[in-house]
């Protein structure tokens, strides 16, 4: 069980201050995937890097499998990352000079040490992911669907409690950023993991298993939800 | 890994770099060997003396050629408490006339210490008008065995051995026994007074007679536990001792030498740790985008600034390499006449300090990656 408890992120003070965030909470169970929709500024990024532990919020509380995340130093809040997050960028950014199968090799290199089980793991991924024949190669000979699904596969690398997903299909075509949303979809469900996918095309989230809609940093209910995708059609 | 990857991915801008750097190194290292070449050339003479310290008269030091000790002189030096052991050094200027053409050489007599010369060819066992010659004299035609007439005093020696690293203000030196260099100096000086002059049969005895048994410096050694300061304290205002490599160093024109020479070493490594410095620094400005990612997946600042020190520490190693055969290319290709003396030691030296201003010309990209938010990968900074 994933839960966000009342999260709230503002910056600034006094005349200056904004509230990207206003008393977010929600509760979703391992297997599930999440969309989060929105428009620009609605709040989608900040709450997904307050979960991700690159920015802490003003008050509240992140619960993942009953446990509160406290992270007190930006050396802390790397270690969450390599060990409970799976991060999947707007950008793949695979990093240029490596191969795909070095990319997922970074993750469980950055936590020190590289093992058999570590290559074994990737060579699986990567073959899930269709990717076996192109593992081999670096980003520039991958085509943009091939790159994000590497993206998808090194997010998975380390086992994450939670997968963040950060606009995957923006710069993919519709066809093919519904086979990487499906895809997405089919891991999530055979791991058991939880999923937030953030987005701003209904088709796509269309795909997820739950929605939460933002508007200016809040969660609005159903009954709002029509005016809302009705603006982000229009954006 | 990621470094490593890095370099190997980025191979000919890595190269270039490592180009640059390596010329820097091999600037260090040649003007290194240069500044030990010039000081062997002016002073490899002196300064190799086998002695604790050289005293000279009162009020001459650092000149040797103005240096002059009678016989009582080098009795008191050695009578002095703390003293081992004296033998005489005596210079002197000459000309040697008898190759095709002349050249100008310094002539040194060594006391009972003429075994302490290096030889490389010949004999170190040198009698009366006998002498044993810096080689480089063999680049004016010298050969073993060779009669050379010195000039202006008239006097021929005959070449028993060569030795090396002992010339002195550039020229080669005839090393002699002490009464041969005696009667040299004094033909020297009686010939500078004739020249302006002349003298009497008399007072020429008389000089003769004050040489006897001088030298132009006392080279001493101390008893075990005795400092040259404390040897210093017993000569008072009379003479001044000083070490043979002080001396040769403190000689006219070398301190200044030696800090042109110095300074030109500095400028180099300092701009070899700038290049390494800004290199890197732009390096890691172009991939913010990409290290905002690593770290938003999990990478921590040390683990950057560590791949960071790795890439410094391969890229300097190849530029050291490279850097040390170009200087010792260039040292090859130079004149032999030409001072170039490398140094193992110095160059370890240059090599640590390039090495050292490497790193901390990298602190410019460990600001880099420190201010770099991980935030942004996501489109959103923390400081928004």
């Amino acid at each position: 069980m994933f839960e966000v408890k009342h999260i709230t992120k503002t910056y600034g003070t006094g005349r200056t201050q904004v509230t990207a965030l206003d008393d977010v909470s929600f509760r979703l169970d391992r297997g599930r995937l999440l969309a989060v929709l929105g428009p620009s500024g609605s709040g989608k990024t900040t709450l997904v890097s307050i979960i991700a532990g690159l920015l802490q919020p003003t008050s509240g509380e992140i619960i993942i499998g009953g446990k509160q995340v406290h992270l007190r130093s930006a050396a802390e809040a790397a270690r969450y990352r390599r060990t409970e997050v799976g991060l999947v960028f707007q950008e793949h950014h695979l990093v240029p000079y490596l191969t795909a199968r070095e990319n997922l090799l970074l993750v469980p290199h950055l936590s020190g040490r590289v093992t058999r089980a570590h290559k074994e793991r990737a060579d699986t991924l990567l073959a899930d992911f269709g990717l076996t024949e192109r593992a081999a190669h670096r980003p520039s000979l991958l085509s943009g669907g091939e790159r994000q699904r590497v993206a998808i596969a090194r997010a998975l690398m380390n086992e994450p409690e939670i997968m963040l997903v950060d606009e995957p299909t923006s710069s993919l075509d519709t066809e093919r950023g519904l086979q990487v949303v499906e895809l997405l979809k089919q891991q999530i469900h055979e791991r058991a993991m939880t999923c937030i996918m953030v987005t701003h095309d209904p088709r796509m989230a269309g795909h997820a298993d739950e929605e939460l809609h933002l508007v200016d940093g809040k969660v609005v209910d159903n009954g709002a939800r029509a005016a809302v995708e009705a603006g982000i059609q229009k954006s | 890994m990621l470094a490593l990857k890095e370099l190997l991915g980025s191979k000919l801008k890595f190269t270039l770099i490592a180009l640059v750097i390596g010329l820097v190194v091999s600037l260090t290292m040649v003007t290194s060997a240069m500044s030990e070449g010039l000081l062997t050339g002016m002073s490899g003479a002196k300064s190799s003396l086998e002695a604790d310290a050289l005293v000279f008269q009162r009020a001459t030091y650092p000149t040797l050629e103005r240096s002059i000790l009678s016989a009582d002189d080098l009795e008191i030096i050695a009578q002095t408490p703390g003293v081992a052991s004296v033998y005489g050094v005596g210079h002197t200027y000459a000309s040697v006339s008898s190759t095709a053409e002349a050249f100008d050489v310094r002539v040194f007599g060594l006391g009972d210490r003429l075994d302490q010369l290096p030889i490389v060819e010949g004999t170190g066992a040198i009698g009366p008008c006998e002498t044993v010659v810096d080689i480089t004299a063999k680049l004016e035609g010298v050969e073993l065995g060779d009669t050379l007439t010195l000039t202006p005093v008239d006097a021929k020696l005959t070449v028993v051995g060569f030795t090396e690293d002992r010339r002195y203000v550039m020229v080669p030196t005839l090393f002699v026994d002490l009464p041969t260099w005696e009667g040299l100096h004094v033909a020297s000086v009686l010939g500078r007074i004739e020249e302006e002059g002349g003298t009497d049969a008399a007072a020429t005895a008389q000089m003769e007679d004050d040489f006897a048994g001088s030298a132009s410096v006392a080279a001493i050694t101390l008893d075990e536990g005795v400092t040259l300061e404390d040897v210093q304290d017993a000569f008072g205002d009379d003479y001044t001792a000083a070490s043979p490599d002080e001396a040769a160093r403190s000689g006219n024109g070398m301190p200044e030498m030696i800090l042109a020479v110095g300074g030109i070493q500095w400028v180099s490594i300092t701009i070899g740790a700038l290049l390494v410095g800004v290199f890197f620094y732009i390096t890691t400005l172009h991939k913010t985008g990409q290290i905002a990612a690593i770290k938003a997946i999990g990478a921590s600042n040390a683990h950057l600034y560590r791949q960071l020190l790795l890439q410094i520490t391969v890229l300097v190693a190849v530029a050291t390499v490279l850097g040390i055969v170009v200087a010792l290319g260039a040292g090859a290709g130079m004149p032999p006449m030409m001072a170039f003396d490398p140094d193992p030691g110095r160059w370890t030296v240059a090599v640590l300090a390039v090495f050292a201003t490497a790193y901390v010309g990298s602190l410019f990209s460990l600001r880099s990656i420190l201010k770099t938010d991980p935030a942004t990968a996501l489109g959103r900074s923390s400081e928004a």
